[in-house]
């Protein structure tokens, strides 16, 4: 660790007086020092004012600003296996407001591409271990009453090309296999109230209807506690990127799970050993050993502002800034987020805001006067099943590097004197 | 006892921090039914008709919806096949035959005899034995071998290539192989790990079948944990995600975690090497611009909203508003020289070329044009 860095980690107290309300009152009235010369924005009347803009009727469907263009799903090689109909697109997550991912920037990942159904051919299928099979047509699944719950959903290989390194500078690829939704549908215990599951009834196969025709074994555990069929994403229809016009939804738990484009539930007392759960989602430690139904994704946090893609540019030594950030966990609630400035070694506490709910995305903040040096920027989050984001190299001693899959080790930017930001890890 | 104990230090910690922090709820790590939760993290039960932040209502009745499946719609979906055998159809087929239906169908994306390319999974990495005692290999040195992960090394069961195959495969055709050409491509896939049955290596001549798939033992059917099989499967994972120790996690009492020279001296800054990957498509960029085809002058647009736009851009005034797709069928149906030439000499209330005499005609017909562009 450097002489800078050191130099960095006893500042607990500015930051206090950084934070209290008379520093940011004195700021705030010393601001605007100094008139620039007139702005043509206000001189002159803006070319939108002075001309009809369209019709309310123009878009029935509504878009973004054109302007708001460079706001999308990304996709690399890397991340393809072979096409990209194998293959995931991730969500900028460094634009991303509030807890609420828009539909049409949700990640999107499928194993044989988008399945495009067509909603009255759909059927889904509940049978096997249980007193009656049932077949039902989406409208029938629709008049079950309906819960709705904001819940992440994370591929349990976000994060994982990082595993013995850092490899991309960017906050989307670094962090962006998640989106957070409101998700409309039925939980399915209440389905089997009316269907009588049977005592020996351990597992539970969810099989999409998909090219691939991706399947997942679940404990009934998971499907009596929390697991939903979801049929509504913010407001509307499921996006057929997520699996219109029905997917499973296990809250917290691997993406991969939450099965797209469902068709068919069956339970039994064995489970499956399907493709997904087999050949890949398993993590393989050093022991040759390799966690096979690895659920839960666990407790995690990220800097989104600033980061890679929104670096400090222009930002002056004595301005205050809003450190924000993200933070989940598939096993819980998050209670709390500490922030480093010296990548991991100390600590303070950051503050989270807005809603606070059960395995969902948290927003977290700290307000913070740049002093125009370079920092490292750790976020920290704890959630209430008592899980704590690791260190890599707490991770790593157990996990080793060849896992792939449920990284979640804490996450550092170096930002630079110049207030460029890059990604980087702090390994013992 | 002990069991108490823990349980009651976790829900005084977590009631301590919902009360510092203002947050509604109560965390369990208890399901209703005495057991823990599965995946060692919390559920929330029902407490004063909240389930966590979530009010929920009381009322329950059974619903009955949808209908019995019929024994054939079940036989027809229900394909899928288990590690005992369960699902698998009768059948038979070769590796020759195999080998065949791979070079036909499955050679172009995984490569000759499954050594994969272009980013699609590899098959085989030759004697699947050998591959597997490459499990333990771990890339955290520089130019060390990984650990080889393909069907042969690394797939517990049989069972899944076989379902696989016949689900998912081919790739852009999938559902299209009959049983018996799935069982010969499995055969093969067995002959180019150079497994064995019985003890002897799986050559040319092997006729996989389903009176004998059950022989075949994959080298790392002992490699997984936890232990899901049998009547314990649950709770064997239940036990194993208790233990943070076993997947990598740290717990901590939140006053007790470290926030003061929690790093070892030895920590150091790791940096991505070269450009790390970058070939992001389309490339990062969080400009707010206008598109480059957004910045192309759209024909007509200009002349439509100087000249047309106050009475077309509503139905306020009577005339056919553009984005009414109705409204403009309507006015189409008369045939678009109809349509240019009531624009040019007027009809109804709209004056000739809606009062701009200024406008050529070549300019009429591009604002009729971009207005129908918007209105169909």
């Amino acid at each position: 660790m450097s002489e800078t860095l050191r130099s960095q980690v006893t500042r607990r107290d500015f930051f206090k007086k950084a934070v209290s309300v008379s520093a940011i009152a004195a700021t705030a009235i010393l601001l605007p020092k100094k008139a620039s010369a007139d702005e043509p924005e206000i001189m002159h009347h803006a070319k939108w004012g002075q001309k009809l803009g369209y019709p309310v009727t123009y878009n029935r469907y509504g878009l973004p600003s054109p302007y708001e263009h460079n706001n999308l799903r990304r996709n690399t090689k890397l991340l393809a296996s072979g096409n990209f109909q194998a293959s995931i697109a991730v969500t900028p997550i460094h634009e991303s407001e509030g807890i609420i991912t828009p539909n049409g920037l949700f990640f999107s990942r499928s194993h044989g591409g988008v399945a495009e159904v067509d909603p009255s051919e759909f059927r889904l299928m509940i049978h096997g271990l249980v007193e009656k099979e049932i077949v039902l047509t989406l409208d029938q699944l629709k008049r079950y009453p309906s819960v709705t719950r904001t819940h992440f959903i994370e591929c349990p290989a976000n994060g994982g090309q990082e595993w013995r390194g850092p490899q991309f500078n960017s906050l989307q690829f670094a962090k962006g296999f998640m989106s957070c939704a409101e998700w409309t549908g039925v939980y399915i215990k209440t389905i089997l109230e009316d269907l009588g599951l049977k005592k020996e009834a351990l597992w539970m196969l969810a099989e999409g209807s998909d090219n691939s025709e991706m399947g997942r074994t679940v404990p009934v555990d998971k499907v009596l506690d929390d697991a939903m069929i979801v049929w509504g994403q913010n407001g509307e229809a499921l996006r057929p990127e997520q699996g219109y016009p029905v997917r499973l939804l296990l809250p917290g738990w691997e993406g991969n799970l939450c099965v797209k484009w469902l068709k068919r539930l069956e339970f039994a007392k064995e489970p499956w050993y399907c493709k997904e759960e087999t050949s890949k989602y398993t993590a393989l430690k050093p022991t040759g050993k390799a966690i096979q139904h690895f659920y839960a994704n666990e407790v995690n946090s990220t800097v989104t502002h600033p980061s890679p893609e929104k670096p400090w540019l222009g930002l002056k030594k004595g301005e205050i800034v809003e450190i924000q950030g993200l933070a989940w966990s598939g096993m819980g609630t998050i209670t709390g987020v500490d922030l480093s400035f010296d990548g991991g070694k100390n600590y303070v506490k950051a503050n989270l805001k807005g809603l606070v709910l059960q395995k969902s995305w948290t927003r977290w903040s700290y307000i913070y006067k740049y002093e125009g040096k370079p920092l490292l920027l750790t976020s920290r989050a704890m959630d209430d099943a008592g899980y704590i984001q690791p260190t890599i190299d707490q991770e790593t001693s157990i996990m080793g590097v060849e896992s792939v899959y449920h990284r979640n080790a804490v996450e550092t930017w170096e930002v630079t004197a110049e207030g460029m930001v890059n990604h980087v890890q702090i390994r013992s | 006892m002990f069991k108490l104990d823990r349980k009651l230090i976790i829900s005084a910690t977590v009631s301590a921090l919902f009360t510092a922090s203002g947050i509604a709820g109560t965390a369990s790590d208890t399901y209703s039914n005495g057991k823990k939760v599965i995946d060692g993290g919390v559920t929330y039960p029902v407490v004063d008709s909240k389930r966590g932040n979530y009010v929920i209502s009381p009322q329950k009745e059974s619903y009955m919806h949808g209908r019995l499946a019929t024994k054939n719609e079940l036989k027809a979906w229900n394909t899928d096949v288990m590690p005992d055998g369960t699902g698998l159809p009768k059948g038979s087929g070769s590796v020759e035959e195999g080998e065949e239906i791979y070079e036909e169908k499955c050679v172009m994306c995984h490569g000759d005899f499954g050594s994969g390319g272009g980013g699609y999974p590899s098959l085989s990495k030759g004697n699947a034995q050998e591959a597997h005692a490459t499990l333990k290999n771990q890339r955290n040195v520089p130019n060390a071998d990984g650990p080889v992960r393909v069907f042969g090394s690394y797939w517990p069961h049989l069972s899944t290539m076989w379902w696989y195959i016949h689900d998912g495969m081919p790739h852009p055709k999938t559902k299209s192989l009959s049983s018996d050409e799935t069982y010969a491509l499995t055969a093969y896939m067995l002959n180019i790990n150079e497994l064995t049955i019985d003890g002897e290596e799986i050559d040319d001549e092997f006729v996989l079948s389903h009176d004998n798939f059950l022989k075949i033992k994959m080298p790392n059917v002992d490699g997984f944990e936890p232990k899901i099989d049998g009547p314990n499967g649950t709770d064997n994972v239940r036990k194993y995600f208790a233990n943070n120790k076993n997947f990598g996690a740290q717990k901590v009492n939140p006053a007790d975690r470290c926030m003061k020279n929690c790093q070892k001296k030895s920590a150091k800054i790791v940096r991505i090497k070269g450009v790390g990957i970058s070939d992001f498509l389309p490339p990062i960029s969080v400009k707010r611009d206008l598109p480059e085809s957004a910045n192309a002058p759209v024909v007509g647009q200009a002349a439509y909203e100087a000249s047309c736009a106050v009475c077309h851009g509503t139905s306020s005034m009577g005339a056919p508003e553009v984005g009414d797709k109705d409204a403009w069928e309507a006015v189409m149906i008369k045939g678009i020289t109809t349509v240019y030439s009531n624009a040019m000499n007027g009809v109804g209330g709209m004056p000739p070329k809606g009062g701009n005499m200024d406008l050529e005609d070549a300019e009429i017909k591009e604002i009729v044009d971009y207005m129908y562009s918007l209105s169909r």
